[in-house]
């Protein structure tokens, strides 16, 4: 426990804020497309008219392409990682994650359908997968309330991601060939898709989701100590589930639907964050947000660079990457 | 009024004709993002047009040594920027859309060619590829003499099936468990085109196959690729799986082994690979 | 003020409590003696509002408990559960603050302030600074109760009603800090106003500390009252099924020291 980071919480959040920063910039500033970094102030504060074509290209490259690619990749990790921490205060167990409840397979699912039986466009992909998760969700929610604390919910999401898992099957049976490339891509997870208008209608929600989880630090501190403590000091469990589980699944269910499946960032990043800091979540939240915003950018520069000028899937490089880095960190930490 | 609608109209007439010729006068900088669209570029000795490709495009080898800019399905969209194309020549499966748009948006000319396996998509690929690469009139003779050989294998065909029509079925594997092929695959297509009766017609695209199904099937011949060939353990171990011993086919050896890309790719090489199929069935 | 008002509680259909009527005074402090299965947490448990009787009422200043929101019932009532575990990585002074949560308008320097008292009453000022799950299972109970003891403390009015509720608070505590905790838990009572109830296991201790004692036997009210009456040799052996003899404490007589006879 020595280890833990002794360092005020303004500091570690300026901190972790300015690695974020350096690094949206630095991913930004890399890609297939050879920039020089000498030339990137003059594409940003130069007028328009008076870049050369090259100029316009690296300009149109940088800003309509890159920006928002690094942005919403660290949108994406940020929520991710939140939405993992909010799950294992919930459940008390470190190795929960949103996928627990049926949220992810629910997404999966109604990607899955949306690919085989309305042939798969973004417009009807992304609905469907939102759909799918809210109604997963919701009904491990429902089934998981007749038993008394989290078991049945938890038991509910079992049988939840089996049936999602089955009907999957039967989907990816009747699919054919095309189809069942473009729910292998699915699942592998993109952030390929990100644009400005996305990021725009994606961001503001999300961030706004985001904050007011952040705001129920008090419960999920008490939730730790255990769930009639958390009861003696004023939070109705119930409720408080619920509203917890309404956020998770608005937070991950729009998200998992534009980028498909990215897993290891919710169940990794919170832990190396309270391995960091401690359990406490007013500081565990943000962490968590700001660690998971680093670790997917990371991670996404990595699936940009490594190939070149060929990508490689995102959610392969979060699993590839994350797994071995989390083995490490428990075998480094229990010697 | 009409004056200010007329002067735009010259002035875009203008823009139009310039910006034609420079195209013409520089030679087109062109990505593939499909396997049969590169062939068809190198069929139409075109490919000093192609500045990178996708990761399908395997045939012919030269292709190989071109920049990958990634599985068309989720191809990169930086890696295509980088590559400075000016055209980009994609089937209708290649994405994610997105990225078309935005390469629509920073000016790059994308056309979408049908990905279907019949002849008619066929002729809409070559043609499109050829309009592209300013090759209209290359593209026309090569639908011509496509359309032209498969007929003329077509005649041979027909009076053959009057008679007895023979029982296919066309065996697909990557994992050791073979998969056959049903309606909508370009297998399919290709026994269709050789007058070999689909023994999966019922069944769309590919799917695994238990040892009883198999045997049921009782197909004359079976159709197989090399790669197919090899990740089975070679003939010997398929003539004497269960379910395929005991079918015609495997007591009269009728296998037919084809080139994986020759016998599915259907691109140019349509005509070839068609002689090669019906050869063997004979 | 805290009262039971004839309450019977069953659980799958197997009486626990029968028709109990119980005031929970403040600046008491009550004991709730019995043996293992008399109903003793039940009780407790139902005073906390974490259980609903199926007959009779829990009332809160004449309300029933059922009517008060959760996080109001926080501000004037703490509680000391039995076994408080911990798997997650918190610090002692984290731990110890939770007890302010119910008052989020309390500045930051008013929480330290009742963190400071009830770290010095609960005798766990020097345990700052470590981690929670480092300490030993005394060290984690005083520490749970220095939280308990915020919640109790915690913008208090002068002369409002508090209660506070221990369940077994002695049970992983060696002699020495169980009379200190239950020390802390008289001052509470005295100095403070609160109404603070304990389930305890030592006849003797209750008679040292507590100002009243109930006698709980097969889900039913034996005895309640000051300690002097309630504890008699026929009360005890109603409740522990076991002979007692009852004499004057030789140090302070007029305090009872039960002695059982086995």
């Amino acid at each position: 426990m020595c280890c833990r980071l002794l360092i005020p919480n303004w500091l570690a959040g300026l901190l972790a804020t300015g690695v974020l920063l350096i690094l949206l910039v630095f991913t930004a500033s890399h890609g297939a497309v050879q920039i020089p970094l000498s030339a990137i102030p003059d594409l940003l504060l130069m007028n328009a008219p008076l870049l050369s074509d090259e100029q316009q290209f690296w300009r149109d490259v940088l800003l309509e392409i890159r920006l928002p690619r690094v942005l919403f990749a660290a949108l994406a990790g940020g929520v991710l990682a939140l939405a993992g921490a909010t799950m294992q205060a919930l459940f008390r167990n470190p190795l929960a994650e949103p996928g627990l409840i049926g949220i992810s397979s629910g997404a999966s699912l109604g990607a899955v359908s949306a690919i085989v039986l309305g042939g798969g466009s973004f417009a009807i992909l992304a609905p469907a997968a939102f759909l799918g998760s809210i109604l997963a969700t919701a009904l491990a929610y429902h089934l998981g309330r007749r038993y008394a604390g989290m078991a049945g919910l938890l038991l509910a999401g079992i049988a939840i991601n089996a049936i999602c898992g089955s009907l999957m099957g039967l989907f990816t049976y009747l699919a054919d060939d095309n189809q069942l490339r473009s729910l292998t891509f699915w699942n592998m997870g993109s952030l390929a898709g990100a644009t400005w208008q996305r990021l725009a209608l994606l961001g503001p929600f999300l961030l706004l989701i985001s904050i007011w989880i952040m705001r129920y630090w008090r419960a999920m501190n008490a939730l730790l100590l255990g769930e009639r403590e958390a009861l003696h000091l004023g939070f109705a469990i119930k409720g408080l589930r619920r509203k917890l589980i309404v956020l998770v699944a608005l937070l991950i269910g729009p998200l998992v639907a534009a980028t498909g499946g990215i897993g290891f960032v919710g169940l990794v990043v919170p832990h190396c964050a309270r391995m960091l800091l401690g359990a406490d979540h007013r500081r565990l939240l943000p962490a968590s947000f700001l660690l998971g915003a680093i670790a997917l950018v990371l991670a996404d520069y990595i699936a940009r660079i490594a190939v070149v000028p060929a990508e490689l899937p995102i959610g392969v490089v979060t699993s590839l990457i994350g797994g071995p880095f989390f083995l490490w960190l428990l075998l480094s930490r229990k010697s | 009024m009409r004056i200010y609608y007329s002067l735009t109209t010259i002035l875009l007439l203008f823009f139009i004709t310039v910006f034609s010729t420079l195209a013409l006068a520089s030679a087109p900088r062109v990505v593939s993002l499909g396997g049969p669209l590169t062939e068809i570029i190198y069929a139409l000795n075109a490919e000093q047009h192609l500045v990178a490709v996708d990761q399908s495009s395997v045939y012919p080898a030269a292709a190989n040594q071109l920049p990958k800019v990634g599985y068309y399905r989720q191809f990169s969209l930086e890696g295509v920027l980088a590559s400075k194309a000016d055209i980009v020549l994609a089937t209708d499966q290649a994405g994610p859309p997105q990225a078309l748009a935005q390469l629509r948006k920073m000016g790059i000319k994308v056309i979408v060619l049908p990905g279907q396996a019949n002849l008619s998509a066929l002729s809409q690929r070559i043609r499109g590829v050829a309009a592209a690469l300013n090759l209209p009139q290359q593209g026309e003779q090569m639908v011509k003499q496509i359309s032209q050989d498969v007929k003329a294998l077509q005649p041979a065909t027909s009076t053959s099936t009057s008679t007895s029509t023979s029982t296919a079925l066309m065996l697909m594997s990557r994992s050791g468990e073979p998969e056959g092929a049903g309606k909508n695959t370009s297998a399919d297509a290709m026994m269709q085109l050789a007058g070999l009766r689909n023994v999966l017609a019922q069944q769309q695209g590919y799917k695994p196959l238990s040892r009883e199904g198999m045997a049921a099937l009782r197909p004359d011949v079976i159709i197989t690729t090399t790669s197919t060939l090899s990740s089975m353990g070679g003939m010997a171990a398929l003539l004497a799986r269960p379910g395929l011993a005991q079918s015609p086919a495997a007591k009269n050896k009728r296998v037919i082994v084809m080139d994986d890309l020759l016998l599915l790719g259907f691109g140019p090489r349509l005509p070839e690979a068609l002689r090669q199929l019906m050869s063997a069935a004979k | 003020m805290l009262s039971l008002d004839h309450v019977s509680f069953s659980r799958c259909h197997r009486p626990i409590l029968n028709q109990v009527s119980l005031a929970i005074p403040a600046g008491e402090f009550t004991a709730i003696l019995g043996a293992n299965g008399a109903g003793k947490s039940t009780l407790l448990s139902l005073l906390a509002g974490e259980l609903t009787p199926q007959h009779g009422h829990v009332r809160w200043a004449g309300q029933d408990l059922r009517e008060l929101a959760n996080s109001q019932l926080a501000r004037v009532r703490a509680v000391l559960p039995q076994n408080p575990g911990l798997g997650f990585n918190l610090s002692v002074d984290e731990v110890i603050a939770m007890g302010a949560y119910p008052f989020a308008e309390l500045s930051p320097s008013a929480v330290a302030e009742v963190i400071q008292a009830a770290q010095q009453w609960a005798d766990v000022s020097h345990l700052t600074g470590r981690r929670y799950p480092t300490l030993s299972g005394g060290e984690q109970q005083r520490v749970q109760f220095a939280r308990v003891l915020v919640q109790a403390l915690a913008a208090q009015q002068a002369g409002e009603y508090r209660c506070v509720l221990l369940d077994e608070p002695t049970s992983s505590l060696d002699p020495l800090h169980q009379h200190g905790l239950l020390a802390a838990a008289q001052k509470l009572a005295q100095e403070a106003g609160i109404a603070v109830v304990a389930v305890l296991h030592d006849v003797n201790l209750a008679a040292r500390y507590c100002s009243r004692i109930t006698m709980l036997a097969k889900g039913s009210i034996i005895a309640s009252g000051i300690p002097c009456d309630v504890l008699t040799p026929d009360h005890l052996q109603q409740t522990y099924q076991l002979a007692a003899t009852v004499i004057a404490h030789p140090q302070d007589p007029k305090r009872p020291l039960v002695l059982f006879d086995c």
